[in-house]
């Protein structure tokens, strides 16, 4: 009786299929458990972190105050960092979007010369391990003098090949009548790429707008080599410095978890719907 | 007439678009990979010309104990992570495939690990696993003792390979699930008619199946196995005694701590074809072109 109730909640006909539900359930909640510690944890003092249970404790936001009081005192400016994180990583997903939409629509829909020889090209640069890239890339920007320098950090993200390719693969399976429509009518190929192509294709451009923004925001390495000057780390560099001088005050360095975290996850939100959508392109 | 320019236009806006993003490249990509080969071969010490050396950086990278210790632990952190994130993925598609209702909330909780930030995360894990952590507190009052995650070094591994597969198997699990999707019913149908054991079904009809998303899992880990900065280098600064310095922290270190760019040159040119040709060996060995007959 228990049983078919729960079969008929879960949804699933066969035999042991509620169970499987269930623990599947469980551990989508367990994933979750890292975010609930980090988010109780930035919200106690340092002390109690791990001598209270997970919701118990005196909850406040002080660490959030030590954390962009600590500017001043110990010369960590985190909301600076928070401006330069954002300032990099809309100027990148904005630029990489662009771009990508754009080149796509050639790459899909318009019969340049040597098209396949430029796809090959796309290829090739996906295959070629990009950790190589990292060492002479610091010469490169070094030779620019951009080192210490937002440029340093946008640059040579501005465009994305593999954008590029799952833009244009996207763009290939739309039936050529939206197009013929639009070139009947003398549209631009402003208005094609933008009034056309991106409303009739917006998981891929969730996709692609997310991993950007997520690859940026959380590039660790390349700031880590490029940006010494701690006025211009973006948050993810000042949080790791932050954390490994003054790693025992726990809170706080929690609290700039947290901030290092919460735009992703609202994007993640907000996007949800697309991304699932999405997914099945980049697993192809 | 005027279709006619249209058309030309139209094919030079083409190339005009595809053009930049060569020029692009040129600059970013080909420059870069240009100088590599150079510093590969040269002595630098970042400042005036480049001087050839020979193979002279091949031999003292090949004789630098640390370069290989991150090759090494690129196996050893393979070995651990690679059965933990591969079942773990296989579990969680065969896992999400029996679900009813709540598939894709399912799949979000999954997703969000692999979106999150990883500098973020390799703290919280930090802390997490850290002696008075709260995994070590239930093991303690479970067991009665501590697990000692960042001084043993299969344990300090063993963390940074969760941390990873905690990030990623929904990833690959999903990608594992769409291979799930794309089996025909039929297959199934017919091999229960022959009362076909369900172990033989699994490994003659699903995993056959689902070979090119296996084959792509596999690769990501290989990627993943050698590429790893983030997470060792904020969760175990390589330690204990470098049991768990990656190649790419040795690069780093090689490159600006004991700046010596000519000797990371070679080794980033070392690794990368390694990891290469690793995943092309795979692939020949492995992959197999699936057809419905």
């Amino acid at each position: 009786m228990m049983a078919t109730t729960l079969r008929r909640l879960a949804g699933t006909k066969s035999a042991g299929g509620w169970l499987i539900t269930l623990a599947m359930y469980g551990l989508a909640l367990s994933w979750l458990y890292p975010f609930v510690w980090m988010v109780m944890t930035s919200l106690k003092p340092t002390p109690e972190v791990y001598t209270t249970s997970l919701f118990g404790g005196q909850l406040s936001l002080g660490n959030y105050n030590f954390l962009l009081s600590s500017a001043t005192r110990l010369h960590r400016p985190f909301l600076g960092a928070l401006g330069v994180s954002f300032g990099v990583t809309i100027a990148v997903t904005v630029s990489v979007l662009v771009t990508s939409a754009f080149i796509a629509y050639a790459l899909a829909r318009i019969a340049f010369p040597l098209r396949e020889r430029f796809r090959d090209f796309l290829l090739l640069q996906m295959v070629i391990p990009t950790m190589m890239f990292t060492l002479p890339m610091f010469v490169l920007i070094k030779q620019f003098g951009l080192i210490n320098s937002y440029g340093a950090l946008i640059f040579p993200s501005m465009m994305s090949g593999w954008g590029i390719f799952m833009m244009s693969q996207s763009f290939k399976g739309l039936p050529e009548d939206y197009i013929d429509a639009a070139k009947l009518d003398r549209a631009r190929l402003w208005h094609i790429v933008v009034n056309i192509m991106v409303p009739l294709n917006k998981s891929v451009i969730a996709i692609v707008a997310l991993f950007t923004f997520t690859g940026t925001w959380d590039n660790f390495m390349w700031p880590l080599i490029v940006i010494s000057d701690v006025d211009k780390m973006p948050l993810s560099v000042l949080l790791a410095t932050f954390s490994k001088q003054y790693g025992v005050y726990v809170g706080p360095v929690m609290a700039g978890a947290v901030l290092q975290t919460l735009p992703l996850v609202l994007l993640f939100v907000l996007f949800r719907r697309h991304f699932l959508q999405g997914m099945s392109l980049t697993l192809k | 007439m005027r279709r006619f320019i249209g058309r030309i236009s139209e094919t030079q806006v083409g190339a005009l678009l595809a053009l930049s993003y060569l020029l692009f490249s040129a600059v970013f990509w080909a420059y870069p990979f240009i100088w590599l080969t150079i510093l590969s071969f040269s002595d630098w010490r970042y400042f005036g010309a480049p001087r050839f050396s020979g193979l002279h950086n091949l031999l003292v990278v090949l004789r630098d104990p640390d370069f290989w210790g991150g090759l090494w632990n690129v196996i050893r952190f393979f070995s651990i992570y690679f059965p933990i994130a591969f079942a773990g993925s296989l579990g969680f598609a065969f896992g999400l495939k029996h679900v009813g209702r709540g598939k894709a909330f399912i799949a979000l909780c999954f997703l969000l690990a692999n979106i999150s930030s990883g500098v973020a995360f390799s703290l919280v894990f930090t802390k997490l696993f850290s002696s008075t952590g709260p995994i070590n507190n239930m093991v303690f009052s479970c067991f009665g003792f501590r697990i000692p995650w960042m001084s043993d070094p299969t344990l300090a591994m063993l963390a940074i390979a969760l941390v990873v597969a905690w990030k990623f198997v929904g990833y690959y699990g999903l990608i594992i699930y769409s291979g799930l999707q794309t089996i025909p019913r039929d297959l199934y149908d017919a091999a229960l008619l022959d009362s076909t054991p369900p172990l033989k079904r699994l490994f003659r009809i699903t995993l056959p199946m689902i070979n090119a998303q296996l084959i792509m899992v596999m690769v990501f880990t290989i990627l993943v196995s050698f590429g790893i900065f983030t997470e060792p280098y904020l969760i175990t600064g390589g330690g204990p005694l470098g049991r768990t310095n990656t190649p790419m922290m040795v690069i780093y270190e090689t490159a600006f701590r004991r700046l010596q760019p000519g000797h990371a040159a070679m080794m980033s040119v070392i690794v990368a074809t390694a990891s290469y040709l690793l995943i092309r060996i795979t692939r020949k060995l492995l992959e197999r072109d699936v057809k419905l007959a």
